[in-house]
């Protein structure tokens, strides 16, 4: 809301400075988020008057105009083609600014000499003012030689002000007159003489307005004949172009002008137009049309409220006119609607047919139904005073309401509670000033009157937010809050996130935070399609673009797109991103019918083109990466295995399925090299992502026994079928071995010269060891001998 | 007599010059032989002690001995320096540049948001508040209507809502989950909401996805004061000063009284007109806040002549931008390693 400082001083007097009248404002909820001088840089133009006006001897195209400066005469050149003798025009004199910062001077025009120029409203720096192509045309009679920014309501200040919904009172300069009262101290409203007297009878023919909807409480209807369709004064166009609206015609800035100072729509109807003798308020039917003012035609549903005439809508009620009885330059009689609608309907009809104004903004933020009749009296004062037509009269339809609707109490020891202050007569002076009446006084409770203007209060709390936004918060003092009753626990899911964070930074992975809307094209690429629950991603009804228009099923695609685009903006060597956060997964036996899996997903990938002095020792593989996704799991106290597994984005050979106590909670693989073409990835991508369900709960760290007596340690190689997963030898060998073989590990594999094609052998290293004693050579080797024997009969071919 | 004696320092200065000269273990071992061994100078010294006279034996065996231990320790002394030597022979020539780059894995890197978070679970939950979560993808009730934003509330402007094709939303705040914690544990309460919200909404200061802490305190007889000292508490700890706040009256349908909590400029304090951050205000919008309308208290299953409370929001990447000196949020999600390594020097 651009708010006149002019304008409100128009009704309300304090000695506040600009820039304390906006803090004061701001601290009081209705927040300045700017203050603009207007055309702040057109200076020194006066008003003049055109006393000779000739075309220029030797250009054609050229008109060299007398002019009277108020201080003398004048010459100016101009090639403007809409100058009259005698009309009043701005005039910039040789050193005056236009609002672009260009300083005039003297120019000569084929041997005449322009002292000067005549502006056109652009170069006053409001376009919007001008009524017609060149100068711009002063009102007749203005006297010659006035200050142009003071004459056009220039040396003002316009605010622009961030109302918040619930104050739809403030969304009018009489509102914020009243709100100004409020929050002032030492501020006092003007009283405004009510500017038309109530007017006299009903003319012509006309039957009068029928209202067949609730939705519609009040509606009234000024009459007005002789109407003359101008532009506006050029002052009341500037006012305008400073509130932020068009200037259209004198008929429809008024009714603009009126609804930006009472906070009340209005709207014009071109009488002789009106399908019908009648004015009806009702639902529409569904499938009812209307052509709108914008052009557009309307298709309509019972949601929809409609004014119409002789059955035909003549506009969509609170939110716009029809163009079939739009006012026209050869409008002689009008109509103007003064109404109040329901404002769930207004703003469902805006929303639904996507037509927001600035009638339906205000409806939806409700309007004091106190407001339709002086609107209706405000706009005759401005027609007769503009001469534009002549006021007849008007009909009120419907109730204005009570001034002051209902009443709400206000509890000492609710102040007490909230504000800690007992100073009910603090309260009630602040909800006086605002308006507020006292309806009763009780040592522990006031009950106040709230004015019709004030919707938005109706609870004892929203009482005490008046007295608390104009008191201050800052009296209210800063302390803790007392009683605790339990400590504050950061809970496994925060600990889990952050052992793993731990992990994964130190393990050298860079977090990294991508959308939870991905783009469908990446699940095709993928080859997440058809059956595959991921497929199914959740599609927005309002995406902001394609790539960003499905919830991701995955990390996997974020991951991806980040390590493409890091790749593609120029960064070379090894990347390793984690993150932790959602995927979404439709789920009907869930509240909601989808299922949030908070997961945690890593990538990584050599990056492009990066030798290093430690050559493949530094370069990250699948097995690099399993070390990182059993430390993820280990740090949280459990163990997870790897099997061979399918993924429709792994290698077909290098993918594995993540186990834990047997089942699936993620995977790891590098990524298939069809679609590492498909991102330009240069190199082997590798990827993992896990369910973090089971890691939030965790298992508490353990400790073992420590070694008590040495161990004794044997080798064995293995002769086996390259498909056999060594881990399977690996449980082969500690089934068959002797209760003292304490630990296996494996520490070669190899195939190719001497080991038939199809094979591979596995050699591994096994400490023997007891928890009672030393254990001796024999014993050993006894035991060793019988593992080797038991391998062999189950058919492994030992070396 | 002092024949034989003469020898002694005859000896011991041959000895040292040859001790001098040696430089290997085995030609240290030829001079301890040739000294000291069965058939050295020293040993047929001691062995000819017998033909002198028998009052002269004494000094001379005592003579001979001392000299005996002092060739022997020099021989000590000597062989240990020259075993240090050799080893020291040996690191120089396995000396490394210690400049080259290391190996293994750089430190890797936490994401500014989480960072933040991070911290402001740590303050928080050292104030008594609990971490709660709720989902992402919500319903019209708990992200509206239980927040006390009917349909059709022109609140509802107020935030661009994402809408999911099977009828549910993006919740456009963590708000949803006072109400959802509410119903689940009831009164007194006290908790933080860290988590993703979604509005849509894209420019450099404004991302379709960015993250909240919402926070809820609701007991008997709470006021204004404990909510600014919540408040004021975390401004201090995560900024690690003191800072100038201010309150704004403000509006949010969830509470009544609604204010708001500016700060003074972490970067300009107030003393740049023509601040990028502040916009030359000085203050920086931190929190929405107010005590819980009483709707909400009644959504949540609360009696609100019993109870009430407090809540408020606050953008954690707005103030992760803030501490870091940042200001572009939409890089935040684009996975930008030179941005989230602080312009990638760590990694190698």
């Amino acid at each position: 809301m651009k708010m006149s400082l002019n304008w409100l001083r128009e009704f309300v007097e304090t000695d506040l400075e600009p820039e304390s009248l906006a803090r004061r404002l701001t601290e009081t909820g209705t927040e300045v988020e700017g203050m603009e001088k207007p055309c702040s840089r057109f200076s020194g133009a006066v008003s003049a008057r055109i006393e000779k006006l000739e075309i220029h001897p030797k250009r054609k195209d050229l008109y060299v105009a007398e002019i009277d400066t108020g201080t003398g005469r004048a010459v100016c050149v101009s090639a403007a083609s809409n100058l009259e003798l005698h009309s009043c025009v701005p005039y910039g004199p040789p050193g005056s600014v236009l609002a672009d910062g260009t300083k005039i001077g003297k120019r000569e025009f084929d041997g005449i000499k322009s002292e000067g120029m005549m502006l056109s409203a652009e170069e006053i720096g409001l376009p919007d003012v001008a009524d017609e192509f060149g100068i711009l045309k002063l009102d007749p009679g203005t006297p010659p030689g006035m200050d142009i920014r003071k004459l056009l309501g220039l040396d003002d200040l316009v605010f622009d002000l961030s109302i918040t919904p619930n104050r739809g009172d403030l969304l009018s300069i009489r509102g914020l007159a009243v709100e100004v009262a409020g929050i002032v101290p030492g501020s006092r409203l003007l009283q405004t003489k009510e500017t038309f007297p109530s007017v006299g009878d009903w003319l012509g023919d006309f039957e009068g307005v029928r209202l067949e909807d609730p939705d519609c409480s009040l509606y009234v209807l000024g009459y007005a004949d002789s109407v003359s369709i101008r532009p506006s004064p050029v002052s009341s166009r500037v006012r305008l172009c400073l509130s932020g609206m068009r200037p259209v015609s004198n008929i429809v800035d008024a009714t603009n002008l009126v609804m930006l100072s009472t906070g009340q729509p209005l709207h014009a109807f071109d009488a002789d137009l009106l399908p019908g003798k009648e004015i009806t308020v009702r639902s529409a039917r569904d499938g009812e049309t209307i052509v709108t003012l914008d052009g557009k035609e309307r298709s309509l549903t019972a949601e929809d409220l409609l004014i119409t005439s002789g059955g035909v809508p003549i506009a969509l009620a609170g939110v716009m006119g029809g163009l079939h009885t739009e006012i026209n330059e050869s409008t002689r009689v009008i109509l103007i609607e003064s109404a109040n609608f329901d404002s769930i309907r207004v703003s469902r009809t805006s929303r639904r047919l996507s037509l927001p104004s600035e009638a339906s903004y205000r409806y939806a933020r409700i309007v004091d139904p106190q407001k339709a009749k002086p609107a209706v009296c405000e706009i005759f004062g401005l027609l007769s005073s503009w001469k534009a037509a002549r006021p007849l009269g008007m009909v009120v339809e419907g109730s204005e309401g009570e001034k002051f609707p209902k009443t709400v109490p206000l509890e000492k020891k609710t102040l007490e509670k909230i504000l800690l202050t007992d100073d009910q007569e603090m309260a009630s002076r602040i909800l006086k000033r605002l308006g507020f009446e006292e309806a009763t006084v009780l040592k522990s409770r006031r009950v106040y009157r709230v004015p019709s203007y004030r919707p938005d209060v109706s609870i004892e709390e929203d009482l005490v937010e008046e007295v608390a936004r104009v008191w201050g918060y800052d009296k209210i003092p800063s302390r803790l809050p007392l009683g605790t009753r339990e400590p504050g626990d950061r809970t496994d899911r925060i600990r889990c996130k952050e052992a793993l964070r731990g992990v994964a930074m130190a393990r050298g992975y860079v977090e990294v935070v991508t959308y939870s809307f991905i783009s469908p094209e990446m699940l095709d690429k993928m080859g997440v399609v058809g059956a595959d629950p991921r497929a199914r991603a959740l599609p927005l009804a309002n995406p902001i673009s394609r790539d960003q228009s499905v919830m991701r099923t995955l990390l996997a695609p974020g991951l991806l797109k980040a390590v493409e685009s890091n790749l593609r903006s120029g960064w070379r060597g090894p990347i390793r991103l984690f993150e932790m956060g959602a995927v979404f997964l439709e789920d009907p036996a869930t509240e909601l019918g989808v299922k949030e899996n908070l997961c945690i997903g890593g990538v990584a990938c050599p990056g492009r083109d990066y030798p290093s002095p430690w050559g493949k020792e530094a370069v990250d593989d699948f097995f690099s990466v399993k070390g990182d996704v059993e430390a993820l799991a280990a740090s949280r106290g459990l163990d997870v295995r790897m099997v061979s597994h399918e993924e429709p984005f792994g290698h077909a050979g290098q993918t594995a399925a993540i186990l834990l106590e047997g089942d699936a909670i993620g995977y790891l693989c590098r990524i298939k090299p069809s679609l590492q073409e498909k991102l330009s990835i240069p190199e082997p991508v590798y990827l993992f992502e896990i369910d973090m369900e089971p890691f939030i709960k965790g298992e508490p760290a353990r400790f073992g026994e420590p070694f008590r007596f040495p161990a004794v340690f044997r080798d064995i190689s293995l002769l086996v079928e390259k498909e056999i997963p060594s881990e399977a030898v690996a449980w082969d060998i500690r089934k068959e071995a002797a209760e003292t073989l304490s630990e296996l590990r494996l520490f070669d594999v190899y195939e190719g010269e001497g080991i038939p094609a199809g094979k591979r052998s596995l050699a591994f290293s096994l400490a023997y060891r007891s928890a009672e004693r030393t254990l001796r050579d024999d014993e050993v080797d006894e035991a060793h001998e019988r593992l080797r024997e038991n391998l062999s009969r189950k058919g492994y071919i030992l070396r | 007599m002092s024949d034989f004696l003469d020898k002694v320092p005859e000896l011991k200065n041959d000895f040292i010059e040859r001790l001098k000269k040696a430089k290997t273990p085995e030609e240290l071992q030829s001079i301890r032989v040739g000294f000291l061994g069965k058939k050295g100078k020293v040993t047929q010294l001691l062995k000819s002690i017998g033909g002198l006279p028998e009052t002269m034996r004494p000094e001379a065996g005592q003579r001979l001995n001392v000299l005996r231990r002092e060739m022997e320790a020099l021989l000590e002394e000597r062989k240990t320096s020259l075993e240090a030597e050799t080893f020291l022979k040996k690191e120089r020539q396995e000396k490394i540049d210690v400049t080259l780059p290391s190996r293994g894995r750089p430190w890797g890197g936490c994401h500014p948001v989480e960072q933040v978070t991070h911290e402001a679970v740590e303050i928080f939950a050292s104030l008594g508040f609990t971490v709660a979560f709720g989902p992402e993808m919500e319903n019209d009730y708990y992200n509206f209507e239980a927040l006390n934003i009917p349909p059709h509330h022109p609140a509802r402007d107020m935030q661009d809502t994402f809408y999911v094709e099977n009828g549910l939303l993006l919740r456009t705040h963590t708000s949803p989950v006072e109400v959802r914690a509410l119903r689940r544990w009831g009164a007194p309460i006290r908790i933080i909401v860290p988590g993703k919200v979604y509005r849509r909404d894209n420019d450099p200061t404004h991302s379709p996805m960015f993250h909240q802490l919402e926070g809820l305190l609701v007991d008997e007889n709470v006021s204004v004061a404990e909510l600014k000292g919540c408040l004021e508490a975390f401004v201090g700890r995560i900024f690690g000063r003191t800072l100038d706040v201010r309150y704004r009256a403000s509006y949010f349908p969830f509470t009544e009284p609604s204010l708001e909590m500016d700060v003074e400029c972490v970067a300009c304090g107030g003393e740049n007109q023509d601040c990028r951050i502040c916009k030359g205000t000085g203050w920086l919008e931190i929190a929405g806040s107010g005590m819980s309308h009483p709707n909400v208290l009644v959504a949540g299953g609360v009696d609100p002549s019993k109870y009430n409370g407090f809540a408020w929001g606050m953008g954690l990447d707005r103030i992760a931008m803030l501490k870091y000196g940042l200001d572009d949020l939409r890089i935040f999600f684009e996975g930008d390693l030179p941005f989230l390594t602080g312009g990638g020097q760590s990694l190698r």
